[in-house]
């Protein structure tokens, strides 16, 4: 069965987790990488976090003991997962361009 | 200087309740501890936090509301205080409003926003019924027992005042819900 679609929030989140990160450096991370436009909210993160540890997409690190803050990082199955979703991507933007005849 | 103001606030009016929070600090009084119907605020700079009232599933110290409550805390979203209500806790949340300007948004996505509405909406279904077994019960009571009791009479209309309330906020977030899933199927 072909993947299923990511939401923009878990295509952004699983781009942001190249190294590890807590939540809010993901947010910070995701509002720069797309001009401020996508700004995710702390409970749709914390959703989309647990969803993603439990599919195993990304991992939870041991805590921080000086920040006390949870990180995460991206897994090999994630990796895989999100050059799928970049693969379907492309596929939209160049049929996109193909039809409507932009560049 | 501490304020205290006695209001009270219905399950149904978390909005309403939340407002009059900013509201309040945005006038230099930031609240610090609320009880079911008492708030207490300190005079603090005007707009110093913006306030985000929250209704989770469960009792607050269940494992699940404690790591979700931790990590609002990580996001620099400080719990100030609850109350536990019979299977929910209401939640009051600040953060500074320097790193929230327009406010704290729990929810960015269609999804994420629906699940917050139906855990509210399941909640309202048990005070729907709650308060309709309550009205009928002392409906009985007033009526039904060969003599008429005022107490349970007056007991039983205003369980039904309630109940309506209640049923119209219900109905209100299903058809809210109802929009989004609509917008879902198309946008995100």
């Amino acid at each position: 069965m072909p993947q299923l679609a990511l939401t923009e929030a878990v295509f952004y989140i699983l781009l942001s987790l190249q190294k590890p990160l807590h939540g809010y450096g993901i947010i910070q991370n995701v509002g720069e990488m797309s001009n401020g436009r996508v700004k995710l909210a702390a409970g749709t993160l914390y959703g989309a976090l647990n969803s993603l540890v439990e599919k195993g997409w990304i991992d939870a690190l041991p805590e921080n003991p000086e920040s006390r803050k949870k990180e995460y990082v991206i897994t090999k199955n994630g990796l895989t997962v999100l050059k799928e979703e970049l693969d379907r991507l492309s596929e939209l933007v160049d049929n996109g361009k193909r039809i409507l005849g932009g560049n | 200087m501490r304020r205290v103001i006695h209001k009270i606030f219905w399950v149904w009016q978390l909005e309403k309740e939340q407002a009059w929070i900013n509201e309040m600090a945005s006038h230099g009084y930031s609240l610090e501890h609320a009880g079911r119907l008492t708030f207490e605020f300190e005079e603090t700079e005007a707009d110093l936090y913006t306030y985000k009232t929250l209704f989770l599933k469960g009792w607050a110290d269940s494992e699940e509301n404690r790591k979700y409550m931790k990590f609002l805390e990580e996001m620099g979203i400080k719990v100030v205080c609850y109350i536990n209500y019979p299977g929910t806790t209401w939640v009051y949340t600040r953060a500074l409003k320097k790193d929230y300007p327009d406010g704290i948004d729990l929810f960015s996505d269609i999804d994420s926003k629906v699940l917050g509405m139906k855990t509210m909406g399941g909640y309202m279904i048990f005070v729907m019924a709650f308060t309709l077994f309550a009205a009928l019960l002392n409906l009985w009571c007033a009526v039904g027992r060969g003599f008429f009791s005022l107490i349970n009479f007056v007991c039983s209309i205003s369980m039904f005042v309630l109940f309506t309330l209640a049923t119209i906020a219900t109905v209100r977030i299903f058809v809210n819900i109802g929009k989004l899933k609509k917008e879902r199927k198309i946008h995100e």
